[in-house]
């Protein structure tokens, strides 16, 4: 089932007809076939599906990080699919905030400094401090000035939150984050997402295989073969 | 776990033609190193193999006996006929005055006998094969044609007699035998030479008797027999092994040194080897844990993964040796004339056998600490990043990496024809790469601690320089010896430069007389004030006579010369003086009084004395005209060689060589606007002496130095190749992590720019700091070689410096940002799936 698009101005996220084909032209795979999608601002959507079906793709077209094939991509008022790969960078700073399964921290920086590197590029002021209050916030004001080899995974992936969350930005992508954490690890690294989503109100748009994490959002979206099958309110 | 070398093969070929890429760099590091070492040897090896093959040819017999300023007697005529067929040439230095005394110039005159040549062909231009000329004929060299605008047909004069040009000599069989020549060659008959009157009693001139023996005959048995039945002639007699004794023992002395350089390459080449072996196994942890996990025990790994490295470092050796043994052609073909002789295609299995044990040692010793690590690395360890890997190796590894760089030193040693020489090369080499790895620890320490850049990109390009796995220690080292090198010999090569383009004006003469007949001295200065009042005049006696004793040892009973004892080689310059000369200073002993009259002394150069072994006090015999003069050395002098004077080894008190017939020789230093006048006048009314222009000698060696330098830095040039083969290796070890970081820095918001200004920064440090070691290194090297070595006034051109610096740290830096285009182009999503 495709979600009708409407005109509403409020809209965080709006895609219309988006396709992905990846590959070279004699082995060409669709990933996206025509997907429509509108999350408001401010509500919380979990993204659902089996392995293959397009969810990460989804979430890499939706932040920018992959330029659609086809259709027209609006984030936060702007098109995407009119953005080259460097105005689409600049276009994630202060706006987007990304949290991975496998935490990517940059080895050669400490936690205080992977915090606040994408305050820096977008030119915020006191990234440092902001940084600090945001480790604290998550819980790792004791380890300002560790390394991620020096850090368990469930604190790795608390800086790669705090990192998502230090600039105030107003959609929060996250593809399974805690698909690499122990179960109890994995729960409270929920709580602090939601909890941090909240104290910012912003737009969350989650990957999930968990039913019970998807239980917690506003809105549920189904994925199969690249289509969005069900999307419940 | 014992598995047969098959089986062992059979896994790791399997392995490897899967991921044989990541090889590349061994490949051709390796392959850079052994192709110029092969090159070099093979080079050498075919010029030397040439001047052998063409030793009858190069010394226009099968014996040659060389006799100074005499004829050979009839005893000793009778003596060379009783061996073969002979054939005399008489060689001299000579003024050759052009139609109707319009110009002069210093040349090279040879007369020659009937039966020259006895081995060769005489050639002349237009392709006729010629005998002596006929008297009042002359067959002259292409040099001396152009500057008179001679053809055939044309005259020139020699002395009183004057020749009409009957050729122009287009291929002198004997030419490299003749060693080094100060003009152009001119060639008449023996008679011919009586009517020019340039044989004067005290003359300096050659007489060469060569001997075509009969095939049967031994040429050294036969040398060693006539030097036993005429001990005391002073003779320097040479065999057809030996052609172009000083031409063989240049390229064998310049080979040597290029190996030298060559080996510093491989040495350069083999930190390449280590980092490329290094990273190839990185990428085969996951393989080595299976296997490990599978039951392969760390012996079967070792095994394994080293088959893979000797299969394609024997590959790569074996393309490096073919390529080397086909370079002497392509040398040939480029170098043309510079060459002594056209280096034919022949194999030459020893360089190129020596070149194989050199890569392989060097293939083993780099790459034996990455596979011991690989080794020893627990299966689960091998999983964990690089970060935590140790960086140590076991002592068993460490033993074989220091006997595999003691062999190469052995194997250095061993080929060398100076083996101190060689050693003391590889010991500062040794020095220059520990020096270069402090520097390079230093830096990675100051990078750590210094104050971490706000901005996040030059946080970036700082922790790149000291990060864990971060190849700034290989790269420090490697380019850091080739740009060292550059600069060293690029210092080395202009202070060379300026030394002779600067000092040479300043301290020499404008003329070397020779051969200024004794008696007509004082016309002979007269003359020269006449063209040039303030000219000044410095005429001493020269003899040539050769050492046959000192301290109460005779040289013809010695086995083997004392080393440096160049003074025993043939005969040598005399003269005598009641002052002290110019340019010496007395150092032991006392100097004679101005009116001795007493039994013959000598002064000996320290050096010289040194050599000999022998001190004030001792004996010293010296052959003049074959009399014997036995002497006492009275005095060392330490000669100030580089003064551009007349600086004699030996100087014996006034009246010892009053027997001797013998003439002056003379500085003339004049005004530049009188040379020309002099030039003019002196040849026409001084026939029989020589007058050498010294400006027309310094260009001479000037061409000379500049052609070793262009070899020098040929070889040297491939330490930049290896160093560059480094680089590249280095930013595809650390591309992996490059990529995570560019993606991350992207999907955190940086723009393409602001990556690739971190990497630019990242590479313009380390090419600044990279820049700045070379010059202190190279200035230091290169001030050493050129203060300590030669004597001379260390002034390198900075600008001919800072070019070679800019164009190699330029190098690095572009190179450096080139390899960081593809990382540029990694697409998030698609890296971030892959991460």
């Amino acid at each position: 089932m495709s979600a009708a698009l409407s005109d509403a101005p409020d809209m965080a996220i709006r895609a219309s007809n988006v396709t992905l084909t990846l590959g070279a032209s004699d082995a060409q795979v669709s990933i996206l076939r025509g997907v429509d999608l509108e999350v408001p601002y401010g509500v919380s959507v979990a993204l659902l599906g089996p392995s293959g079906s397009g969810k990460s793709s989804l979430m890499a077209v939706l932040a920018g990080l992959e330029r659609a094939s086809g259709g027209t991509v609006q984030v936060d008022g702007l098109n995407f699919t009119e953005l080259d790969e460097d105005a689409l960078a600049r276009a994630r700073r202060g706006r987007i905030g990304i949290v991975l399964q496998a935490f990517h921290l940059l080895p050669t920086m400490t936690a205080l400094e992977n915090v606040a590197v994408p305050m820096e590029l977008a030119g915020i002021a006191d990234p440092f401090v902001r940084a600090a209050k945001e480790l604290e916030a998550v819980g790792l004001g004791h380890r300002l000035t560790h390394y991620p080899s020096q850090l368990s995974g469930g604190e790795q992936q608390r800086v790669a939150i705090a990192r998502a969350m230090a600039a105030a930005p107003k959609i929060i992508f996250a593809d399974e984050p805690t698909g690499n954490l122990d179960g109890s690890t994995g729960s409270s690294i929920i709580d602090l997402l939601f909890e941090r989503r909240a104290a910012l109100g912003a737009t969350l748009l989650i990957i999930t295989h968990d039913p019970a994490l998807a239980a917690r959002c506003d809105r549920v979206i189904a994925m199969q073969d690249g289509l969005v099958v069900e999307s419940v309110a | 776990m014992s598995l047969s070398l098959s089986t062992l093969w059979r896994i790791a070929r399997r392995d490897l033609s899967a991921r044989i890429r990541g090889l590349r760099l061994l490949a051709v590091c390796l392959f850079l190193g052994v192709a110029t070492l092969a090159a070099i040897g093979s080079l050498t090896a075919s010029i030397t193999e040439e001047l052998s093959r063409r030793g009858q040819t190069i010394l226009g017999g099968d014996i040659e006996i060389g006799i100074a300023q005499r004829e050979a007697s009839d005893a000793e005529l009778k003596a060379f006929a009783a061996e073969g067929t002979v054939s005399e040439t008489v060689r001299l230095r000579a003024m050759a005055i052009g139609p109707e005394g319009s110009d002069s110039i210093l040349a090279e005159l040879k007369a020659i006998d009937g039966t020259y040549p006895l081995y060769g062909k005489l050639v002349l231009q237009g392709g006729a094969i010629a005998k002596a000329p006929k008297d009042g004929e002359i067959y002259i060299g292409q040099t001396l044609a152009d500057r008179f605008n001679l053809a055939t047909g044309g005259s020139v004069r020699f002395g009183e007699a004057a020749f009409k040009v009957a050729g122009v000599i287009a291929e002198e069989p004997d030419r490299l035998g003749e060693g080094f020549t100060l003009g152009p060659v001119a060639l008449v008959s023996l008679d011919a030479l009586e009517d020019t009157k340039l044989i004067q009693p005290g003359s300096m001139f050659e007489s060469k008797y060569r001997i075509k023996l009969p095939a049967s005959a031994d040429p050294e048995a036969v040398a060693k027999s006539l030097e036993q039945q005429f001990p005391s002639a002073g003779w320097d007699i040479t065999d057809r092994s030996n052609g172009a004794p000083g031409t063989r023992r240049f390229i064998e002395r310049m080979g040597q040194f290029l190996t030298l350089v060559g080996l510093a390459s491989l040495v350069i080449a083999g930190i390449g080897v280590g980092n490329g072996v290094g990273s190839y196994l990185e990428s085969k942890r996951a393989g080595i844990a299976t296997l490990k996990v599978t039951g392969a025990d760390s012996g079967i790994i070792f095994r394994i993964y080293m088959l893979q490295i000797f299969a394609v470092a024997c590959a790569a050796i074996a393309v490096g040796l073919a390529v080397g043994s086909v370079m002497p052609m392509a040398i040939g073909w480029v170098a043309g004339d510079i060459l002594p002789v056209a280096p034919g295609f022949s194999l030459h299995p020893v360089p190129l056998i020596v070149s194989a044990i050199y890569g392989l040692l060097i293939a083993f010793a780099f790459a034996l600490p990455p596979l011991a690590r690989a080794r020893t690395v627990p299966a689960a360890g091998l999983y964990r990043s690089v970060v935590e890997g140790s960086s140590r190796i076991d002592r068993r590894t460490a033993i074989w990496v220091s006997a595999s760089i003691a062999a190469i030193v052995a194997l250095a040693v061993a080929t060398a024809r100076e083996p101190v020489f060689s050693l003391g090369f590889i010991g500062a080499a040794f020095a220059l790469l520990l020096l270069l790895a402090a520097i390079a620890w230093v830096m990675r320490a100051i990078a750590l601690r210094l104050p971490r850049p706000k901005a996040p990109l030059p946080r970036l390009a700082l922790a790149n320089l000291h990060r864990p796995g971060s190849h700034t220690q290989a790269l420090v080292i490697a380019l850091g010896l080739g740009l060292t090198l550059f600069v060293t010999l690029a210092a080395i090569q202009t202070s060379i430069n300026n030394e002779i383009q600067n000092s040479v004006p300043e301290r020499a003469p404008s003329f070397f007389a020779l051969d200024i007949p004794r008696e007509r001295t004082a016309e002979f200065s007269a003359m020269v004030r006449k063209e040039a009042p303030e000219a000044e005049i410095n005429l001493i006696p020269s003899l040539r006579g050769t050492i046959v004793e000192f301290g109460g040892q005779r040289v013809d009973q010695l086995d083997e010369l004392p080393e440096g004892a160049w003074v025993l080689n043939g005969d040598r310059g005399l003269t005598y003086s009641p002052q002290v000369p110019k340019g010496s200073e007395v150092i032991a002993g006392e100097w004679w009084p101005a009116d001795y009259k007493g039994p013959a002394l000598v002064s000996l150069d320290i050096r010289v004395a040194e050599s000999l072994a022998v001190g004030v006090g001792d004996s010293l015999t010296i052959s003049v005209l074959g009399v014997e003069i036995p002497t006492k050395i009275a005095s060392l002098r330490e000669v100030k060689w580089e003064n551009f004077g007349l600086n004699y080894a030996l100087v014996f008190s006034p009246g010892t060589f009053d027997a001797a017939p013998h003439s002056m020789v003379a500085t003339l230093t004049v005004p530049a606007k009188a040379e020309r006048a002099l030039a003019k006048s002196i040849p026409p009314a001084f026939p029989s002496s020589s007058l050498i222009q010294v400006g027309e000698v310094v260009s001479q060696v000037t061409v000379l130095l500049q052609q070793m330098a262009q070899a020098i830095a040929a070889a040297a040039s491939i330490a930049i190749f290896a160093g560059i083969a480094v680089l590249v290796g280095a930013i595809a070890a650390a591309r992996q992590s490059r990529i995570y970081d560019s993606v991350i820095m992207k999907l955190l918001g940086a723009t393409r720019r602001q990556i690739l200004g971190a990497q630019a920064l990242e590479y313009a440090i380390l090419a600044v700091v990279l820049g700045l070691v070379a010059l202190a290194l190279g200035l230091g090297a290169g001030w050493y070689v050129i203060v300590q070595i030669f004597d001379f006034t260390f002034a390198p051109d900075p600008a001919t410096l800072a070019w070679t610096l800019i164009g190699g740290a330029g190098l690095t830096f572009i190179l450096g940002m080139l390899g960081s285009l593809p990382i540029l182009a990694a697409r998030p999503s698609e890296a971030l799936r892959s991460l």
